[in-house]
């Protein structure tokens, strides 16, 4: 029952960002605006945000602390690093940005993981979580030593593809994403039975049966390999991978059979909300949709922090 | 009943990496099913390595651990899981769970992948609750149940893996006199009841030998005895273990530890 | 405020392009990367991007006057100067009429106070003019991804009404915004206009080299970059308002008429 409220929510959501736009529908009847430009962007603002969604509930429970966000492990500030290095370059194609992005997500998750190696054996999810503060910061430094040089124009520009925005969307987007999207998110539901056992710890988790090692990789790496295609196809765009596990956790309980799920279709409805409000908020002008879901996210951050602390 | 052997660790040597001594000596220690083995010994005598090593969670560097005759660390953890049940000394609640939820996780190794709950699953939860005498806390949240009730409800757990060894390490830590016989009349009511084996490291001498079947005495990561409840627990021996000055008294049979007090270094005759 | 200053320094490439146009190319002494019009100046040493001005360079060139360029780092430059005692001036050089007004200021600084007037004549007149009947409709993209474009606060607006072309984003009063590409679609220009980093003196319709923003599948929207009509300015005569403008606008007129 709750599910079909859900879909329909998320379709209503997806309807609205076709609908709704600088220019009203009715004059747009006739015009290809619709089918090219507006459709695939609520189709790529839903993968995305639905990446992140499902990305942010897993590394929770990986790393076993909710106040992790998919960028907390390094990958955002990595992208950022390589899209920079794409700008001041000025490498050429529309794809360069997007590949430089991903690039450098994953030369941050190759650095996170190996220095949570380190201890030998298995992955240690603190140094996860610190290894991931360290090389996003380390990045950041470098991204914005290259920013303060480059030119006046090359820098906000910079700034802006760092915000996020989804206005790069267009079916051969789309496609390259739901191509890649499937195998992470595969993954990652296949692992709900342990990540349910995780958030015991991992001792009660291996006596009960889950192959701890593993499943630490599995997660760690589908949701990075997620985490880094939403980043490259559309930007940083935060809050989104951190609030979403929580609002699942309060409607769907905290099994994750049901809250992976809960959370790719509620962060695939929050981004595009968010982007159709960037939209229309100030047409013809855009935000840029990281400042509307930091908008958002917030004000919802701080009524579930005074639930938390209900308990 | 037939006896099964269930566990079996020989003569395990095991140092933790970095330590500066051997955890475990040349330990044995075995468990069949319908025994209550009971693990005591003082404060980092190695008690929860021996549960590790047992286990196969960890590989001992002499000595072998093996369980229904086969190598410990050769079983697949969730078929292992499938056979022995943990209730270990600490779990962490990453977020606010209740307790049919809990127990229900007990069911994973019986679950495919795509594991959905099918009825065999649900009347296996709703044994383990009814033993364990938790059915009535079914929808409350752990964190409101008292610490009785909730080791109760993790015994639950693990008796929703249908196992037929329990093993649970320090598991009336922190419980009063009342929860804490709840606790040991329960384990000894499944053991002698469903056949189960047990392997209960605790703190408890006294409780230990009123339910116990076998004792088994750490000390310094050595095993300084092995047996019968009776046998063991002697005056000599605790005193020496404990390195605390002790008198045995008996009580149905079974020997009580009563610590002397510190001005008294001799005990009456 | 010197009489007459001798040895300038300044931080924006606008200005000292009008410093060489009065005359007193041969007293700056400090100029910026950016400054590198016209070819003279490059001889002028650098002292610094301009953007956050390194004050310490600037005062080892020993200036007398310093031209700013306003914006929030530079009112704090400014004041750094005043404490060496060095005479700043933060000058808006946004519009073509600041350009006038500028020119009139700095002519008596700089050594040439008819160079000035002229120039602030010319402007005048170029500012009184009525401006030909827009025929062409323009869209000045500055970024594809966001897609930003010049509105109405760019003094390339005002370039584009002089000669005959419309902004069609002029009703957007910032100089420049991002926008939704759905809008750009819809409002349709007949060109698509970008300035580019090439010096000479020609508007060029470009029939290769189309800038990275042709290839992209969502850009093909708009049906201007879908039928290729895209117009390169050159930066170094249409990149800031300067005493060439008025050459600007009359190649500007003279492209566009000739595209129809």
């Amino acid at each position: 029952m709750k599910w079909l409220v859900f879909l329909g929510i998320s379709a209503a959501v997806l309807l609205a960002a076709v609908g709704l736009g600088p220019t009203p529908i009715v004059d747009l009847l006739h015009s290809p605006i619709i089918w090219n430009l507006r459709v695939p962007r609520a189709l790529l603002g839903f993968v995305v945000g639905g990446s992140l969604g499902l990305a942010g509930a897993s590394l929770q429970s990986l790393v076993r602390n909710p106040l992790a966000d998919p960028f907390l492990l390094g990958l955002s500030g990595g992208a950022s690093l390589g899209a920079v290095i794409a700008i001041a370059f000025h490498l050429p194609g529309p794809w360069a940005l997007p590949l430089a992005a991903f690039a450098g997500a994953l030369v941050a998750m190759g650095l996170v993981f190996r220095l949570a190696l380190a201890g030998g054996g298995e992955l240690d999810p603190r140094v996860l979580l610190l290894g991931g503060v360290a090389v996003g910061a380390f990045a950041g430094a470098i991204t914005t030593a290259i920013v303060s040089l480059a030119d006046a124009t090359e820098l906000r520009n910079a700034y802006l593809w760092l915000w996020g925005g989804l206005s790069a969307a267009s079916w051969q987007a789309v496609l390259v994403l739901c191509l890649y999207a499937p195998l992470p998110v595969v993954v990652l539901l296949a692992s709900s039975g342990s990540l349910d056992l995780l958030t015991l710890g991992e001792e009660p988790a291996r006596y009960l049966g889950a192959d701890v090692g593993r499943v630490k990789l599995r997660v760690y790496l589908a949701a990075s390999l997620l985490t880094a295609a939403a980043v490259a196809a559309a930007g940083v765009i935060g809050f989104v991978g951190l609030i979403v596990p929580h609002l699942g956790r309060a409607l769907w309980g905290v099994r994750h059979r049901a809250l992976l799920p809960a959370s790719f279709l509620a962060g695939g409805a929050l981004l595009v909300a968010a982007d159709t409000l960037a939209r229309v908020v100030v047409a013809p002008r855009e935000l840029p949709v990281g400042i509307v879901t930091a908008l958002i996210g917030v004000p919802f951050f701080v009524l579930l922090l005074r639930r938390w602390t209900a308990y | 009943m037939d006896r099964v052997l269930i566990l079996e660790a020989r003569g395990v040597t095991f140092r933790y990496p970095g330590a500066s001594r051997d955890a475990l000596r040349g330990v044995s220690c075995s468990v069949e099913s319908g025994e209550l083995v009971a693990v005591i010994g003082p404060n980092g005598s190695g008690k929860t390595s021996l549960l590790r090593v047992a286990l196969g969670v960890q590989p001992p560097a002499a000595g072998s651990a093996s369980i229904l005759e086969r190598p410990a660390s050769s079983w697949q953890r969730r078929d292992l899981a499938r056979l022995v049940g943990v209730v270990t000394q600490r779990e962490d609640n990453l977020f606010p769970q209740r307790v049919a939820e809990t127990v229900r996780l007990g069911r994973f190794p019986h679950q495919g992948v795509w594991g959905g709950e099918r009825a065999a699953d649900r009347e296996a939860v709703a044994r383990a609750m009814a033993q364990c005498d938790v059915l009535r806390l079914a929808d409350r949240w752990l964190w409101s149940l008292s610490g009785g009730e909730y080791q109760r409800v993790r015994i639950a757990r693990a008796l929703a893996q249908e196992p037929r060894l329990l093993v649970l390490d320090e598991p009336t830590a922190g419980l009063d006199l009342r929860y804490e016989m709840e606790l040991f009349e329960l384990v000894h009511r499944l053991v002698d009841r469903q056949g189960l084996g047990a392997l209960m490291v605790t703190h408890d001498v006294n409780l230990a030998a009123r339910f116990a079947h076998r004792v088994l005495v750490l000390a310094n990561g050595r095993a300084a005895a092995q047996g019968p409840p009776r046998e063991v627990l002697t005056r000599e021996l605790l005193a020496t273990v404990y390195e605390w000055p002790v008198v045995i008294s008996a009580f149905e049979g079974a020997p009580q530890v009563i610590p002397l007090r510190a001005e008294r270094s001799s005990t009456p005759g | 405020m010197p009489v007459r200053a001798t040895r300038i320094v300044s931080l924006a490439p606008s200005l000292t392009e009008l410093v060489f146009a009065l005359g007193g190319g041969n007293r700056l002494v400090g100029r910026t990367t950016w400054c590198k019009y016209p070819p003279e100046a490059t001889r002028v040493p650098v002292v610094g991007d301009g953007l956050s001005p390194n004050v310490e360079a600037i005062a080892a060139r020993r200036p007398d006057l310093v031209l700013l360029y306003r914006s929030p780092l530079t009112e704090t430059a400014a004041r750094q100067l005043a404490g060496l005692s060095i005479p700043a001036l933060i000058l808006r050089h946004d519009r073509l009429a600041d350009v006038g007004r500028t020119a009139r200021l700095l002519g008596p600084l700089v050594g040439d106070s008819l160079a000035g007037d002229s120039i602030g004549r010319i402007f005048d007149s170029i500012a009184a003019s009525v401006p030909p009947p827009p025929r062409a409709r323009v869209a000045f993209v500055a970024w594809d991804d966001p897609p930003i474009i010049l509105g109405g606060g760019s003094y390339l607006t005002e370039v584009a009404r002089l000669a005959g072309a419309r902004n069609l984003f002029d009703d957007l009063s910032a100089a420049s915004a991002t926008v939704s590409l759905e809008t750009i679609a819809v409002r349709n220009p007949d060109w698509i206009v970008m300035v580019d980093d090439s010096g000479g003196d020609s508007v060029r319709i470009l029939r290769a080299g189309y800038p990275a923003l042709a290839r992209r599948p969502e850009w093909q929207i708009v049906p201007a970059v879908r039928e290729r009509r895209f117009l390169a300015l050159p930066g170094t005569l249409f990149g800031r308002p300067t005493p060439a403008t008025p050459r600007a606008v009359a190649v500007l007129r003279r492209a566009l008429e000739a595209a129809r």
